[in-house]
């Protein structure tokens, strides 16, 4: 049991368990300390300098996001001083930073830009300053604007700590400290992964998505073109929150709503995640009972988890499942298999996917089977921050929109396809799937509790006919280490393996907490979202991948069967190391 | 042989120097009462008393006389040659003394001798304390001593030691911070050169009171010499068992490393040290925890500096008591000085707390080098703020200095007279602080940096009279919201100028003039006629050939050209150029 | 090298090293060093044994002392002992000759400061 503490803030007694921090304390008396590099996700870097408060007593000024409330304290949250320091600070900070917050991917949902219209600052009191710094655009996944940053620290936290890339950290000090890649070199050539965990936790518009809404608009105009568009399960439950709405679905919606921005036809990824399940199910059945290649396997739908294992584990290789990603399946099925049954020129069809990712951009180009189809299978990549932008700017009523049903052949999913954007879910789904194909039997419940939730790893066991599986699932890249270390060390000293089947996601719960997704996101959040997409599946008549009727027709008239040469050559993909460094 | 020795000099700056004179009269006298094989007279480049006209000092007995005259010759001889006999109306009392415990074997011992160390009373503190003392009576005498940390902040030595030492860990560390960073300080690392074993033998010490295995010296890079005695003397403990396993054969062990700083200032702050030890970029994080309670590693930690470590064997061998008769009743023991800028004897000054600035810069270092006025003493480096002449009575320790707007800080001392500039000095120390912020926190990054604007405003005479509110503004906000002490303390130079001296703010910025003639900004620099001999010295030492004329028609300064280097008025000879 | 006990540690301190007479110290930390101080000790270390003096040459730290560095204290019988300061090469030489084997206090360079 903790120590509880008893103390005050603002003259209300309160009590809390030892270590509570003064912001935390005051929230729980209704009392918000503003600050601008504290983020809920993260442990305080203590840097802004806004969130000062006094301690009746002391001359001194406390930093209320990373001193823990003390017995007896008597903490003044806000008083004239305190807010004309709080005032200068900021002010301060605005003398550092271009204030061009109409030219700003951010404006309206900027951090600083919120807390400089709530003081009320309406002038620049310090003279400009800012250092002549080019924008580096070079990842195509997202761009970083030094100029733009306040040095909260936030994103440097989340990709040393959280996602244990260390493509960035601090350089130089004083003025001169910046945001940047070791060695000064470009993102694109540093070991970023693209996750964007950077820009989905920015205050500013440091560090923000690549913007492709230029190039959908542009698409969606041309009238040579067949525009088609998918959208990710993990977009449907966070959509809302841009107009309000938390935790809740709205893939129907999202359907009505892309019509009305101009697509001729619209897809949804959870189809092709249930093609991703008939795909990896297969492997791990052939790896599982004819043993042609070495257990774990490892999933690979995640791009930036891809990158990270062919930098930092390219002796995993082996171990990775070699289906593509969802979206880059319903891609070449697109310009493949849609065009045919429809009879339309695969050149003309513009493919946009809607994700919660921003590294579903790098993974467009990634290598040449991205345009399996004979041409690049996916034109353009928006995350969901962008489709709000584009809602918006078609004048689109969201909350009173319609509900619609997608296009069939590509959309239809089952239950198991659409809880791929949670950690876990494509664990859940492939077990679903594989459990079939390895006994010929149904499940009776398909729900797998022990796979769900935001633990950072989770490690369970399944029986399946009696075979006990060994199964791992990280999500946050921070969490792979202490997986992949043991299937190494395994693989060393010629032990048993530790595992059957490993899945991971680099961002921090799965796709629901993709770096493409809605700003300001705590674990609170993610587990909404993801309790949606659970909610979705629960209501689904089919459940499992390959009780989808739309995919075994798809097998029946176009794949064949899974790993068939064609769903090789069309849905496969490999994997090479790739240097941590470029050059 | 001679039995004794006069040693003379005079210390007048103000006049003529007297000191061949009278060593002539004197040796002239002792020829004609033929002692001139009995007393040795030699003149000297430094008596150690200031201003008293002049002074002879009789050896071995060490009497001085003071404002000595011609007639009094006789006297001094009849003194020297009797036994212990004192003319009493001559005799020099000296108000300040210096008072050497830190310092104590500077200069005496070879420093890369561990005999030598041994020899003048070393280590023996350290085998009471394992011997008879323990952890507990140990932590108790430092708390007696009333020691408190010699780095600046002045937080009691035995608190730290105790919060340490309570902490239940299998792991614990002590740091010797050597990370001297301060622009004119170096007490630290003259005893690290001088007495290197001393600070070894109090961080053994501190180690055995918390119970730490492990040590470290974070030493600056640009002490090559400091950071190679000391792994000399640390080879040396190690080889005598001091360092090791069981320690003078007790059951105590301990290791220690070095580590170099790569000379960033801010590194010298204890949870940016430890940073930096983990190989980690030098930046402060928030306290608590303290690194008492979570440092090095996560594991318990006391970080003490130099000054303070070598100060514990002494605490330990005399008695905490003993210690705590030192000082004053908040600040016990001593404080080195290292005190420099225009003063006569820039060096090291240790003395007892509570000795006064005015004696430390005048009786003890001699007043200023030009002999022109003091102005203002600056202590405690970039954190430390300006104190004007009539504050000098002021007896030195922590609480006073803070009262003044000042800090102890860790030593530095500046002597300022007429010709600094009370805008131009905490320029140069803002400057420093800004070049050296770790660039984390907003307040100190940019607060320092727009500071340093209006500051640079003001001495090029473009200052407006609100921007001393933006300053004061600013600094509050640093002061108030800065993360570590860097920020925090960094305006205090500004706003001790500030306070003391705004009027010669306002003469920048109201009257575009620098009194002290240092904003080269707001100088000019002219040939006066009448005074002008026409050699052309001027004409050929100017840098950018901004004097213009010729031995003939005679010459005056281009003033679109001039660079206000001062280049002219320092070679002139005939005091024609007008500096204003 | 032997490992020292507690009574080790007693018996180094109370019986002192051999403490040769007459001796010579260099202040040899940074400033000195800075200064020339290196030079001077050198100088020495070479004039006593051309010469062939009895006398040992020793280094020692700063004594605080840096606006006089280099530093150098020397303690000869029947003298008392006395810093000089701002030795170069031709006060060392007027010390040797002068003060240690001449036996007479060198004028104009001593800093005879209490400290």
């Amino acid at each position: 049991m903790a120590k509880i503490i008893k103390a005050k803030i603002n003259g209300i007694l309160l009590r809390v368990e030892e270590g509570t921090t003064i912001l935390e304390a005051a929230k729980r008396v209704q009392i918000k300390i503003p600050t601008l590099c504290k983020h809920p996700d993260l442990p305080p870097s203590a840097s802004c300098g806004i969130c000062i408060v006094k301690n009746r007593g002391s001359h001194k000024m406390l930093r209320s996001c990373c001193t823990p409330l003390d017995e007896g304290m008597d903490i003044v949250t806000h008083d004239p001083e305190i807010v004309e320091i709080r005032r200068t600070v900021i002010e301060l900070i605005l003398s550092n930073h271009p204030n061009d917050c109409l030219k700003c991917a951010r404006n309206n949902q900027c951090e600083l830009q919120e807390l400089t219209a709530d003081f009320g600052i309406k002038e620049e009191s310090f003279p400009q300053f800012l250092r002549d710094l080019p924008i580096d655009t070079s990842t195509r996944a997202v761009d970083l604007d030094p100029k733009k940053c306040i040095l909260c620290g936030r994103c440097v936290h989340v990709c040393q700590e959280l996602q244990d890339v260390w493509a960035l950290s601090f350089l130089e000090r004083g003025m001169k400290t910046r945001i940047s890649p070791a060695g000064d070199i470009q993102l694109a050539d540093s070991p970023c992964v693209k996750c964007g965990q950077c820009s989905a936790h920015c205050p500013t518009g440091a560090f923000v998505e690549q913007d492709h809404t230029a190039q959908a608009w542009k698409g969606l105009q041309d009238p040579d073109k067949y525009c088609v568009v998918q959208i990710a399960p993990a977009v449907r439950v966070s959509i809302g929150e841009a107009f309000g709405y938390t935790g809740k679905n709205f893939t129907k919606k999202l359907y009505a709503l892309l019509r009305r921005l101009g697509f001729h036809a619209v897809f949804d990824t959870s189809f092709a995640a249930d093609v991703t399940i008939m795909e990896e199910a297969s492997e791990f059945e052939e790896r599982l009972l004819h043993g042609n290649r070495p257990l774990p396997l490892i999933t690979s739908c995640c791009p930036s988890w891809v990158d990270f294992m062919e930098k930092f584990y390219p002796d995993m290789i082996e171990h990775f499942s070699s289906c593509k990603s969802p979206h880059e399946i319903l891609g070449v099925l697109s310009k493949t298999y849609y065009a045919e049954k429809n009879k339309i020129d695969p050149s003309k069809i513009f493919m946009v996917s809607i994700m919660p990712c921003t590294s579903k951009k790098y993974e467009i180009t990634r290598n040449d089977e991205m345009s399996a189809s004979g041409f690049q299978d996916i034109d353009a990549v928006l995350c969901t921050r962008e489709l709000v932008r584009m809602i918006k700017q078609a004048g689109i009523d969201f909350d009173s929109l319609p509900d619609e049903e997608c296009d069939s052949i590509l959309g239809e999913y089952a239950g198991a396809g659409v809880i791929f954007g949670s950690t876990g879910g494509v664990m859940e789904a492939a077990l679903r799937t594989a459990h079939y194909f390895v006994t010929g039997r149904e499940l009776k419940n398909v729900k797998f509790e022990s796979v769900r939730g935001l633990k950072g790893v989770k490690e369970t066991e399944i029986e399946i006919d009696g075979k006990k599986l060994r199964i791992a699932i990280a999500h946050g890249l921070g969490n792979v280490e202490y997986i992949l270390n043991k299937v190494r060390d395994a693989k060393l000293n010629n032990k048993e393996m530790p595992y059957h089947f490993i899945e991971v996601m680099a961002c921090p719960g799965g796709c629901v907490g993709g770096g493409g997704q809605p700003y300001m996101v705590t674990d609170e959040l993610r587990i909404k979202r993801a309790q949606a997409l659970y909610e979705d599946d629960d209501q689904k008549q089919v459940r499992c991948s390959h009780q989808n009727p739309y995919i075994k027709r798809i097998y029946k008239e176009f794949l064949g069967k899974p790993l068939s040469e064609k769903s090789e050559k069309l849905l496969h993909t490999n994997y090479k190391a790739r240097p941590v460094y470029v050059k | 042989m001679y039995t004794k020795v006069i040693l003379v000099k005079d210390t007048d700056l103000k006049r003529e120097d007297k000191t061949r004179e009278f060593y002539t009269r004197l040796l002239d006298y002792l020829r004609e009462a033929s002692l001139h094989e009995q007393i040795q007279v030699v003149r000297v480049a430094d008596i150690g008393v200031y201003e008293q006209g002049l002074v002879v000092k009789v050896l071995p007995d060490k009497v001085t006389y003071i404002n000595v005259q011609d007639e009094d010759v006789k006297k001094i001889v009849d003194a020297a040659l009797s036994d212990g006999k004192i003319i009493e109306d001559l005799v020099f009392k000296p108000k300040a003394k210096q008072c050497r415990i830190v310092l104590r074997n500077c200069g005496k011992i070879d420093p890369e001798s561990i005999e030598d160390y041994i020899s003048s009373g070393g280590y023996l503190a350290l085998k009471k304390v394992l011997g008879e003392l323990g952890q507990q009576k140990l932590i108790d005498e430092i708390k007696i001593s009333g020691i408190r940390g010699r780095g600046g902040a002045g937080y009691p030595t035995w608190m730290k030691w105790n919060f340490a030492r309570e902490m239940n860990s299998a792991e614990k560390f002590v740091i010797c911070n050597a990370d001297e960073g301060d622009p004119g300080a170096y007490m630290d690392r003259s005893v690290l050169e001088g007495d290197p074993h001393s600070v070894i033998e109090g961080l053994i010490i501190a180690a055995f009171a918390i119970g730490a295995s492990k040590g470290y010296f974070y030493i600056r890079a640009e002490y090559p010499l400091a950071v190679e005695r000391i792994q000399k003397a640390i080879k040396q403990a190690y080889d005598y068992g001091l360092l090791g396993n069981n320690i003078l054969g007790s059951p105590f062990n301990l290791d220690i490393d070095i580590r170099l700083g790569a000379g960033a200032f801010v590194c010298g702050e204890e949870t940016a040290l430890i940073s930096s030890i983990e190989g980690k970029r030098g930046t402060p994080h928030p306290r608590p925890p303290y690194p008492s309670v979570k440092g090095l590693w996560g594991k318990p930690t006391v970080i003490n500096n130099v000054e303070t470590l070598a100060n514990i064997p002494v605490i330990i061998a005399k008695g905490g008591k003993w210690f705590a008769q030192i000082g004053t009743q908040t600040s016990k023991g001593t404080k080195v000085f290292a005190v420099t800028g225009k003063v006569k004897n820039s060096g090291l000054v240790e003395i007892a707390m509570g000795a006064t600035l005015r004696e430390i810069v005048m009786d003890i270092c001699g007043g200023t080098l030009s002999g022109k006025p003091i102005k203002a003493v600056q202590t405690g480096g970039p954190s430390g703020g300006v104190i004007p002449e009539n504050l000098l009575d002021t007896p030195v320790d922590y609480e006073n200095l803070q009262k003044l707007g000042s800090i102890m800080g860790s030593g530095g001392m500046i002597v300022m007279d007429e010709d600094d500039c009370m805008v131009d000095i905490p320029k140069f120390y803002l400057g420093f602080c800004v070049e050296e912020s770790c660039g984390k926190c907003a307040p100190c990054r940019i607060g320092g940096f727009q500071m340093l604007g209006y500051l640079k405003k003001i001495s090029e005479g473009r200052g407006i009279p609100e921007d001393l509110g933006q300053l004061r503004r600013i600094a509050q906000s640093m002061q108030k919201a800065s993360l570590c002490g860097l920020g925090q303390t960094a305006s205090n130079p500004v706003l001790s100028t500030l306070k003391y001296f705004e009027d010669e703010y306002n003469e920048h910025i109201l009257n575009k003039r620098c009194p002290a003639g240092k904003c080269s900004s707001l100088i000019t620099y002219s040939i006066i006629e009448d005074k002008c001999k026409r050699c052309g010295i001027c004409f050929t030492n100017c840098p950018v050939k901004a004097i213009s004329g010729g031995k003939e028609e005679g010459y005056s300064v281009i003033q679109d050209k001039c660079i206000k280097c001062g280049r002219c008025f320092d070679v002139c000879k005939f005091k024609a150029i007008n500096k204003k | 090298m032997n490992k020292l006990s507690p009574a080790d540690l007693d018996k180094m301190s109370k019986a002192p090293v051999d403490k040769p007479k007459d001796w010579i110290k260099v202040g040899l930390s940074s400033c000195g060093i800075a200064a020339g101080a290196e030079d001077v000790f050198n100088f020495f270390v070479e004039e006593v044994k051309k010469r062939n003096l009895q006398i040992e040459i020793k280094k020692c730290g700063c004594t605080g002392m840096c606006y006089a560095e280099p530093l150098v204290e020397v303690s000869v019988e029947g003298l008392p002992s006395v810093i000089y300061g701002a030795v170069n090469k031709e006060v060392a030489t007027k010390i040797l000759e002068k003060h240690v084997i001449s036996k007479m206090l060198v004028n104009d360079y001593i800093f005879e400061v209490s400290i």
